[in-house]
């Protein structure tokens, strides 16, 4: 199947990648705290639409319901909750240092992808894979519980973990 | 009963629900005052008024203003004044209705309107006029002759008769301020028994 | 891309209009203006229904109280809505000096987006619907978080100390209620052995009130939260914090939130028909009308709850949150988890069975819930008090 079958879904996928990229270096730039976690999460919603046009829309919906249902939240309450944060994304003597630091990454990086050869899922995929796009969940549920069971049962423990903590961090004595 | 605090609470509501509402709905409809409210709209008798002025001396505001002059009514037994002006200042007023329990004659009673708002506060001052002309539905605020007789300030008007107490001293000469009923006790030369 | 909407046969006539007049290869082009010609349609009902709802809830109100409600306006005071819409245009649209302005604008739109955006999944009847996503109750799920990211920028934005408090105490609240709800979806979808509510609603021999009772008081009660409608309606209560979050917007701002508010309501009532009233035999020729008066009987229940039930304090909210309906709807997920092991073939006589079971693991759950609550003098004592107490004994 197609990137994109048709010049809609190209003009789509171009400004969700500019949002996401814009959004993404606002993050950085923009001196309110608050400003700064919403545009976060914006360019996180972006990244969802991007899911839609690679036909995940199970991974486009769970990243909603993640990013902007629980992490957001997170991160807000997180802003709001620390002392002492009149302003973010001051200038700060390491910038020109980090600036090119991160200008020399992106660089790999854009080199490494042109580079590569990517492949492109033939246009009637395999049997095993098309159970992916049909019903993703069906698919994900059956891996997580036979092959990849044990991944699952420690990243249920942890999370009891993380609740127990929690609880122990608000007991009244 | 697990719940059954909460199944009560449905069904009251749920009742009222069913129920005819207790809502009055205004302008159409009023709320029904008591006769003995104590409204606007007073109702004066010039007939029964002989200008003495005690219901402006009792008015505790002072809003009752009374201007007489001699006249020849009623000569043989002190005279009754001509009323000039007789203001009642209704933005001041509190109808506590002193004025009425004031009056002598019965000739002033309070009124039954509580909706005599006016877009002016000049407006709002009854004159002499004005009191004339009304048509009178007295309250039976302290006129027990008046709740004696199931009189209905809302259903009924009342005429100098009506609201005649029963014979009292100080009016033996006045066959016509009496009621019927006590008239004819008055003897030829006004005495009373 | 357009598969989606193959069945839906409005669709499929507007469609080949288009395409007659724009020809094949401006597809996409047509696509667009069949499907804005149905979001136009569906949204427009769906927020006029939302004014017709408060005018509807004002009446049953009132009458619940033995009152009239608003009878003035229109007939019957039906133009209530459009009274209170004109008014609030008119208004002064007052923003606070030290306001975030773009935050401030964008959380009305961020309030009202979720509940229109999870409209595209609900089925309103036989082959009527939007889109019919394989994972519709995911997608619920992810509209309803957005409206608590909604609160959290409106309570912010109006930089104001108690809007802050009011904002936060709505997002633990709608936070802490999204789990129990999540849990009665993960049971539905269990039994409906699908995700898709199309799936749900035709899976529905026996509507699922019947099957899992225990899940549909849960949904109702975390709905409910969720929707900050009474009893839990204490971020927005006149005597709490002024208007909580809602402090310093004015104007049609307010407005939205308002008409969100109550339009989430009746999408409430939407989901919860779908999963829990649908499927009667009666579906087919008049399923949209069944549809509405399935709505229609979930508003009615959610106006005589808010009429009868006074208000919890926010310490209770989250007591009954976590330490009631969670461990209840665990105890309803791993039932159903049982049973659908057990018969898995889901008739209608296998869902009468469980139905039975599920009603008497519902007597069970309520007088055991109802017993340690007695025991532990549950929702009587606040938090204060308990503090004082600790302090001198």
């Amino acid at each position: 199947m197609q990137p994109v079958d048709n010049a809609f879904q190209e003009f789509l996928f171009w400004l969700l990648a500019a949002v996401t990229v814009g959004c993404a270096v606002l993050v950085v730039v923009v001196r309110d705290m608050f400003r700064a976690a919403l545009l976060l999460i914006a360019s996180l919603m972006s990244v969802a639409g991007i899911f839609v046009l690679l036909n995940a829309e199970f991974l486009a919906v769970v990243q909603v319901a993640i990013y902007a249902g629980a992490i957001a939240i997170l991160v807000v309450f997180a802003v709001m909750l620390t002392r002492d944060v009149p302003e973010a994304n001051r200038s700060s003597p390491i910038a020109p240092a980090a600036f090119t630091m991160a200008a020399v990454l992106l660089g790999a990086l854009i080199y490494s992808i042109m580079q590569a050869e990517w492949d492109l899922l033939p246009e009637d995929v395999p049997a095993p894979l098309a159970a992916v796009f049909v019903d993703t969940p069906a698919r994900l549920g059956t891996m997580l519980l036979n092959e990849y069971v044990l991944a699952f049962e420690i990243a249920g423990v942890l999370l009891f973990a993380a609740v127990i903590g929690a609880l122990a961090l608000v007991r009244e004595r | 009963m697990y719940g059954s605090g909460m199944m009560k609470g449905f069904g009251v509501t749920i009742r009222n629900l069913f129920r005819k509402p207790v809502t009055v709905q205004y302008p159409e409809e009023k709320v029904r005052q008591s006769s003995r409210f104590r409204g606007q709209e007073f109702s004066w008798f010039e007939d029964r008024c002989t200008g003495c002025a005690s219901c402006a001396k009792y008015c505790p505001l002072g809003i009752i203003r009374i201007v007489t002059s001699p006249s020849d009514r009623h000569k043989q037994d002190g005279a009754d004044f001509n009323i000039d002006v007789f203001d009642i200042d209704q933005a001041r007023c509190m109808y506590c209705g002193l004025c009425v329990e004031a009056c002598p004659y019965d000739a002033l009673h309070m009124g039954t309107n509580f909706e005599g708002a006016q877009l002016r506060r000049q407006d709002l001052v009854i004159t002499v006029d004005v009191l004339r002309k009304r048509a009178k539905h007295p309250s039976t605020w302290y006129r027990p002759q008046l709740e004696r007789q199931d009189f209905d300030p809302y259903k009924q008007e009342a005429d100098m008769q009506t609201v005649a107490r029963e014979p009292y001293y100080w009016h033996p000469k006045r066959p016509a301020m009496l009621p019927e009923s006590a008239r004819k006790e008055a003897t030829a030369d006004g005495e009373y028994k | 891309m357009g598969d989606l909407l193959r069945e839906n046969t409005l669709y499929g006539n507007i469609y080949d209009w288009a395409i007659g007049i724009v020809g094949e290869d401006l597809a996409w082009l047509a696509y667009t203006v069949a499907v804005m010609a149905i979001i136009l349609l569906v949204v427009n009902a769906f927020l006029a229904m939302g004014t017709l709802y408060t005018w509807a809830e004002r009446r049953i109100i009132g009458r619940f109280q033995s009152r009239v409600g608003p009878n003035r306006v229109g007939p019957f005071g039906l133009l209530q809505a459009i009274a209170d819409a004109v008014k609030l245009l008119f208004k002064e649209d007052i923003v606070p000096r030290a306001a975030d302005r773009i935050v401030f604008n964008l959380a009305p739109i961020a309030m009202l987006a979720p509940s229109v955006m999870a409209l595209a999944v609900i089925p309103f009847g036989q082959t009527s619907y939007l889109a019919n996503l394989n994972i519709g109750l995911l997608y619920l799920i992810a509209t309803s978080g957005i409206a608590s990211l909604a609160v959290m920028m409106a309570g912010y934005a109006s930089s104001n100390r108690y809007a802050m408090f009011g904002a936060m105490r709505a997002v633990a609240m709608l936070i802490s209620y999204e789990i129990p709800l999540v849990m009665v979806l993960l049971a539905v979808a269990l039994l409906a052995g699908s995700m898709s509510l199309v799936d749900v609603m035709t899976s529905q021999a026996i509507p699922f009130l019947l099957v899992t009772p225990l899940g549909a008081i849960i949904f109702f009660l975390a709905i409910s939260a969720e929707l900050n409608r009474s009893p839990f309606d204490i971020t927005e209560a006149e005597s709490e914090l002024i208007a909580g979050y809602l402090t310093e917007y004015s104007g049609m701002k307010f407005g939205v939130f308002y008409l969100a508010e109550f339009a989430n309501v009746l999408l409430a009532g939407a989901i919860f028909s779908t999963l829990f009233l649908g499927g009667w035999p009666w579906w087919t020729p008049l399923s949209h009308v069944w549809f509405l008066v399935k709505v229609m009987a979930f508003a009615f229940i959610a106006i005589w709850v808010r009429s009868t039930i006074p208000r919890f304090r926010i310490d209770q909210i989250m007591v009954i949150a976590w330490k009631v309906l969670f461990p209840l709807s665990l105890v309803n997920v791993a039932a159903i988890a049982i049973e659908v092991v057990a018969w898995p073939e889901r008739t209608l006589p296998q869902l009468v069975i469980m139905g039975i079971i599920n009603w008497g693991i519902t007597a069970v759950a309520t007088v055991a819930v109802t017993r340690a609550w007695r025991a532990s003098n549950g929702l009587r004592v606040s938090p204060s008090a308990r503090a004082v107490r600790l302090e001198v004994g």
